[in-house]
């Protein structure tokens, strides 16, 4: 039996999955998945089951980079040219 | 804000834009669903006891501080009579079909007072309520919303676990099969996304232990859920431009989208079907911003944007006034 994490053990954990990235940000899951594609966010991939893992503190800081910029009116290949910069 | 539980989750799901008044055929389907979450909570969290495939449930055991209001409604229910219940949990679950109204009812309540009182849920009025046959005829029309952020970050953190490849969790596995009985599972996935739900149902067939348990089992009864999604594709097809052109024609075709509201005089000035439309709109506890006056006014009621088109209807005496179309923008 594989139970779900509670929202304490996930803020305490270094990698979590798209679903609880999905719980923390409160982005649609769409939209996180089309910025893992379009490389804007980091994460690590396991070999056997293809899981991707993202880095907790720094998906996270990423999505609301991600976000600010949006809110300044900046398209996506804009966005994703800053951060390739930074 | 406390986590909720496994089955208080499923029901945001599962009561969000129900009627909160009536025991409607969709609502029915629903509350079965919460009850089997119910069930399927206390198993996942070890409160029956176990010996192979049977599991216990005392009537003493109501009295433990553990045990939550929703769950003494439904296990009640269950037990009856009887000081104990061995089941199985494919038998546990098949009980909820045979739950009667008044027991539905027990369980939308005491269903409601925990997510009312964590706001996870809140009632609104349903527009139809203004409607000038459900206002003399003294109906009141309510319904129930979910807290849109809190539904937001559940349904799309499911939708993210089913969908992407890799290891399910208990609670979605089960989440997916009460979404399915439940006819929630359209609610939250596209019709190319439903292909790949039922692709990971198959992979979760092979792979998981629970899942071979739980999937195979029905508690749906056909006829409602296909009154459900009957209605729900209706209602679908009436939001598109040319469905809610042909609804405002066709008034009878769907109802809830249909609303006439009576001006006081007969060929009233535009300034006063306004003011009759808005105090209407206040009377019943709608928010609403005029976004544009003249002879058909634009209204946000409840951040859907109508036109308010002069209009009149035919009974012994004709009676005039105003019947609000979905703006074209807003569908």
């Amino acid at each position: 039996m594989s139970r779900q994490r509670s929202m304490e053990k996930i803020l305490a954990s270094e990698f979590v999955s798209i679903g609880e990235l999905v719980r923390l940000s409160g982005c649609r899951y769409s939209t996180l998945k089309f910025y893992t594609e379009e490389g804007m966010l980091p994460f690590k991939q396991e070999q056997e089951n293809l899981t991707r893992r993202f880095p907790r503190e720094e998906a996270l800081l990423k999505i609301k980079e991600v976000q600010d910029l949006k809110k300044q009116g900046l398209s996506i290949p804009e966005i994703k040219e800053r951060l390739v910069k930074k | 804000m406390k986590e909720l539980s496994f089955a208080q989750n499923f029901s945001m799901i599962a009561l969000n834009a129900q009627d909160s008044l009536h025991l409607t055929n969709a609502k029915k389907v629903s509350l079965r669903c919460m009850a089997g979450a119910t069930i399927l909570e206390l198993y996942l969290d070890n409160g029956f006891t176990r010996e192979g495939d049977i599991l216990t449930f005392k009537r003493e055991n109501l009295e433990f501080p553990s045990i939550t209001m929703y769950q003494e409604t439904v296990l009640k229910a269950l037990i009856g009579k009887i000081e104990t219940i061995s089941e199985t949990l494919p038998d546990y679950l098949t009980k909820v079909t045979k739950l009667s109204k008044k027991i539905l009812k027990e369980v939308e309540h005491s269903f409601a007072v925990s997510l009312l009182g964590a706001n996870a849920l809140e009632e609104i009025p349903a527009l139809i309520g203004c409607d000038l046959e459900y206002v003399t005829a003294d109906i009141s029309m309510k319904e129930y919303r979910s807290n849109p952020e809190l539904y937001i970050r559940l349904t799309e953190s499911l939708r993210a676990e089913i969908l992407e490849d890799g290891p399910m969790t208990d609670e979605t596995i089960l989440m997916l099969w009460l979404l399915r009985e439940s006819g929630c599972l359209y609610d939250l996935f596209s019709r190319e996304e439903l292909k790949r739900v039922a692709a990971r149902i198959y992979e979760l067939l092979d792979n998981s232990s629970l899942a071979k348990r739980i999937l195979p089992i029905n508690i749906h009864k056909s006829f409602e859920t296909a009154v459900k999604n009957f209605l729900k594709i209706k209602k679908e097809v009436m939001s598109t431009p040319s469905g809610s052109g042909i609804n405002f024609i066709f008034p009878v075709i769907e109802r809830s989208q249909s609303i006439f509201i009576d001006t006081e005089e007969f060929f009233s000035k535009k300034e006063d079907r306004l003011r009759d439309v808005k105090a209407r709109l206040e009377s019943k506890g709608h928010v609403f911003t005029v976004i544009r006056e003249g002879e058909v006014p634009l209204i946000k009621i409840d951040n859907v944007l109508y036109e308010a088109v002069p209009s009149a209807k035919q009974y012994r005496i004709p009676v005039h006034g105003v019947r609000l179309r979905k703006y074209p923008l807003s569908l």
